[in-house]
């Protein structure tokens, strides 16, 4: 059985993902250890016995699927360039949230324009990376494994966690699939899913543990659900359940003109429960969130409202949130997308995919204002607009600069950083 | 491990939802080849077929909060959970497995959500669009999609139009029904999504008509070819590449033998979709050695996991004591007909083994358990109970381990059958 699908370039279009190696690695097929899916309760008990000590920092990236369309997120709303190009598209001028003479947030920002205004946001302009790939797949593939040229088989994070000792508590992703993002070489993040478990008692419990047990006759696949049952009885079940409330499974989030090209629809339930887990000491350094619905290629304007409003108010609640817990100086949230979208609209009131985009910074430990240059809009390549930062630069910040790690370790030789990060 | 065994579960287990009581054995006494035979060659007449259901047309959405609003939302879900439960019906009790086999495969592939299309009508008739051409000529299902209602409202076909085209249905055309990733320039996607202009459709009834006036009548270019082409010419030129070929060969390679081995670069499969035609090339996929090959195993998704599980208890979905339930184990195993993911269709392997998984699959488990006639294992000598579930459920072998385990139970029937269905050596297709 191969631990890692074995492509050859050809297959690969020589070094480019294909959709299939993307949802392999969703499928977190390639994960050095399979036993990476968590309860609720393992990590309530990690968090009880080996806390993460307060002042450690810690990394929530926010992965919104879809390619959300950045002009309509930080808007440049005195260039008469962008209402030419997009008279279906804009948002009443009074609505907008300005930020400079230049550049306003959507109009249902208004959490993180508050979170800007007490400069604990940052806002990398015109991220990208050189020849923009438009496939939702392999451009997520390209911002997840890091490598814009060259195939990896692990993301950049799942790199990082290679450089720390083995622990499946150090990286966690909400939801039952792993991002690739997560995915290393030797060590790779954990899955946690939403909602409690259940686990059968008594006889039963007893037989499902026997029927759990590795078995030297086991392919892989079979392993993997032993272990997957495993998993489920290696926890005793009375901790003190520090997530006994239920979360709201509701947040009830408009699919229509965005909804088909994946990502996870309850970011706020996700965050929420990530807090809880902070507040309660979980030994996580990296927590990985995602909201889909972005690929609003028709009546764009209501449901990237809809979404975005969603993203600014989940974060700035979980961020609100974690004041209490004395852990909120210690929070970086990145915002990131596969891609930006078309400058022109396409006439169904939606863009169609386009490049470069903003990527967000917010936290304490943020310098707020803006960084990279704002693409301009009359200076487009092939319609799309130019990237004037690479996402590199991004990477290699938060990687020294919150995980306190040497770029160079998990992105080879780069030079390229931003000052967003204040030091430790 | 008994290769024959091996084999003939595989046939059942990945091309036909898994055996109905005494299938396995009866197909072990006789021979592989003579199992792949009747798979080929059903009766003419599936008489085990549920009736399908008759759709309204529930006409537009009601304004918000307006009087009609509220029952056209219970018509609207009345008529999603209809759908939903007839497809499931038609899994477990058809009489032509691998068609029903393929209709699974092709909804994973034209990937549609009912999640945007919001209606069953357009997705009740999507699905009979797959299940006439499940098994006949890839360019005549590709002709049949690109009138699709359901999936041109899926893709914002509807909003692609001589003046303001919309790249959403080129693009997956391209890469994800027709010729696969990077077959293809980003300027093919913008002259393919100009041929396919004009078409429009009503979202209620997902029947697709052709507005002249909002084609785009100007000459393309596509993969080096240059006319003015229509939809159908155009989806003609693609499925006439010899990529188109090779990207059918990969995707139910994908699906059926492995997805984390890659096809073979000179496997029979490609050449034997050279005109297209699926039976041939599942013919030759069926007949070659991969099913032998013990290294290619996959994990058996929710939904085939259920339906194989329904077959070999006798149960039918629409008979189960509750739709809610059944509804809310499957969202919770994350896989609901009709409802996938995103346009590229259904997660595989490993994606469907977490923690959280086995825990609602031994739920699962147990409520369907509880509701199967089990009299026929009771009539067995306990000592006889774990051989008869391997035949049962098509499992080639079972491990020592998991041997013990359901030892410990064979006293116990229902929680003997429940804890089977959920053993490594059945959630695997080995």
């Amino acid at each position: 059985m191969n631990e890692i699908p074995t492509m050859s370039a050809e297959q690969l279009g020589m070094s480019k993902y294909t959709r299939r190696q993307f949802l392999k690695f969703s499928g977190a097929a390639t994960a050095a250890t399979a036993a990476t899916v968590l309860s609720m309760n393992d990590v309530a008990e990690a968090a009880i016995t080996r806390p993460l000590p307060l002042g450690t920092p810690i990394l929530v990236v926010v992965t919104l699927y879809g390619g959300n369309d950045g002009l309509n997120t930080v808007i440049p709303y005195k260039d008469p360039a962008y209402y030419a190009a997009r008279p279906d598209l804009t948002y009443k001028t009074e609505t907008l949230l300005p930020l400079s003479d230049e550049l306003a947030l959507n109009p249902a920002m208004t959490g993180i324009k508050g979170l800007w205004d007490e400069k604990k946001v940052a806002i990398v302009r015109g991220v990208g990376y050189p020849e923009p790939d438009r496939s939702h797949f392999s451009s997520m593939a390209i911002w997840q494994t890091g490598s814009p040229k060259t195939h990896l088989s692990t993301g950049w994070l799942g790199r990082w966690l290679d450089t720390q000792k083995i622990d499946p508590m150090t990286s966690i992703s909400l939801g039952s699939v792993l991002p690739p993002l997560l995915v290393g070489a030797k060590n790779s993040g954990s899955a946690l899913p939403l909602g409690g478990l259940v686990i059968p008692s008594g006889v039963y419990a007893q037989a499902c543990d026997q029927l759990s047990k590795p078995s030297r006759a086991d392919n892989k696949l079979m392993a993997a659900a032993a272990l997957s049952m495993r998993n489920l009885f290696s926890i005793s079940g009375n901790i003190t359940p520090i997530l006994s409330q239920a979360t709201q499974m509701s947040d009830d989030l408009p699919t229509v003109g965005g909804g088909n090209a994946g990502g996870d629809s309850n970011l706020t339930q996700q965050l929420n429960v990530v807090g809880k887990l902070i507040a309660a000491g979980a030994p996580t350094k990296v927590w990985s969130v995602s909201l889909g619905g972005f690929d609003t290629h028709a009546n764009e304007a209501n449901a990237q409202a809809a979404l975005l409003g969603t993203v600014s108010t989940s974060i700035t609640k979980f961020l609100s949130q974690m004041k209490a817990s004395g852990r909120s100086k210690d929070i970086t949230v990145l915002v990131y997308s596969e891609f930006g979208r078309r400058v022109r609209g396409n006439g169904s009131e939606g863009t169609d995919h386009g490049t470069a985009g903003p990527v967000f910074l917010i936290g304490d430990r943020v310098n707020g204002g803006f960084y990279g240059d704002q693409p301009s809009l009359t200076k487009l390549i092939d319609g799309d607009l130019p990237v004037t930062t690479d996402f590199r630069d991004i990477y290699s910040t938060v990687l020294e600069g919150v995980l306190l790690t040497p770029a160079e370790k998990v992105l080879g030789k780069w030079n390229g950083r931003i000052k967003a990060i204040k030091p430790v | 491990m008994d290769a024959k065994r091996l084999e003939i579960a595989r046939l059942f287990n990945r091309f036909a939802f898994g055996p109905r009581p005494g299938e396995f054995a009866a197909a072990l006494k006789s021979s592989p080849a003579n199992f792949k035979n009747s798979l080929l060659n059903p009766p003419v007449v599936d008489a085990g077929a549920p009736k399908e259901p008759v759709l309204a047309d529930l006409g537009p959405r009601p304004a918000p909060k307006s009087a009609d609003s509220e029952q056209f939302s219970q018509a609207l879900r009345a008529q999603k959970n209809e759908l939903t439960l007839w497809w499931l019906d038609q899994m477990v009790l058809t009489q032509k497995p691998l068609q029903e086999r393929m209709v699974w495969f092709w909804h994973g592939h034209w990937a549609t959500s009912i999640g945007k299309v919001n209606y069953a009508l357009p997705m009740l008739t999507q699905n009979q669009t797959f299940r006439k051409h499940a098994l006949g000529n890839f360019k005549d299902l590709s002709q049949a999609m690109l009138v699709d209602g359901a999936l041109q409202v899926w893709l914002d076909g509807n909003e692609n139009t001589l003046k303001a085209p919309n790249e959403n249905l080129a693009r997956e055309v391209m890469e994800l029904f027709v010729l696969g990733v990077n077959r293809y320039t980003e300027k093919d996607v913008k002259e393919l999504a100009r041929a396919l202009t004009g078409y429009q459709v009503p979202r209620s009834t997902g029947v697709v008509t052709l507005n002249q006036k909002r084609r785009d009548t100007g000459a393309v270019t596509i993969l080096g070819k240059t006319a003015v082409m229509g939809g159908p010419e155009a989806i003609s030129h693609l499925v006439d590449q010899a990529d188109c070929q090779r990207f059918l060969a990969e995707r139910i390679w994908y699906r059926f033998i492995s997805s984390t081995q890659p096809l073979p670069k000179d496997h029979p499969l490609i050449n034997a979709l050279a005109g297209k035609d699926i039976t041939q090339g599942l013919t030759t996929l069926l007949n070659g050695k991969d099913l032998a090959n013990s290294k290619y195993s996959t994990v058996k998704s929710p939904v085939e996991w259920f339906v194989a599980v329904c077959k070999a208890l006798e149960l039918t979905p629409s008979q189960l004591n509750s739709f809610s339930k059944l509804n809310g184990y499957l969202d919770k195993l994350a896989q609901i007909p009709f409802s996938p993911p995103n346009v590229g269709g259904w997660p595989t392997d490993e994606a469907w083994l977490s923690s959280a998984s086995a825990q609602f699959r031994i739920a699962f488990a147990d409520w369907l358990v509880k509701q199967a006639n089990l009299s026929t294992i009771q009539a067995i000598t306990p000592g006889n109970r774990i051989s008869y579930l391997a035949d049962l459920l098509a499992v080639p072998e079972w491990t020592a381990r998991t041997s013990t385990a359901l030892g410990n139970l064979q006293n116990n029937l229902p929680r003997l059958v429940a804890l089977a269905i959920c053993s490594p050596e059945y959630v695997v297709s080995q």
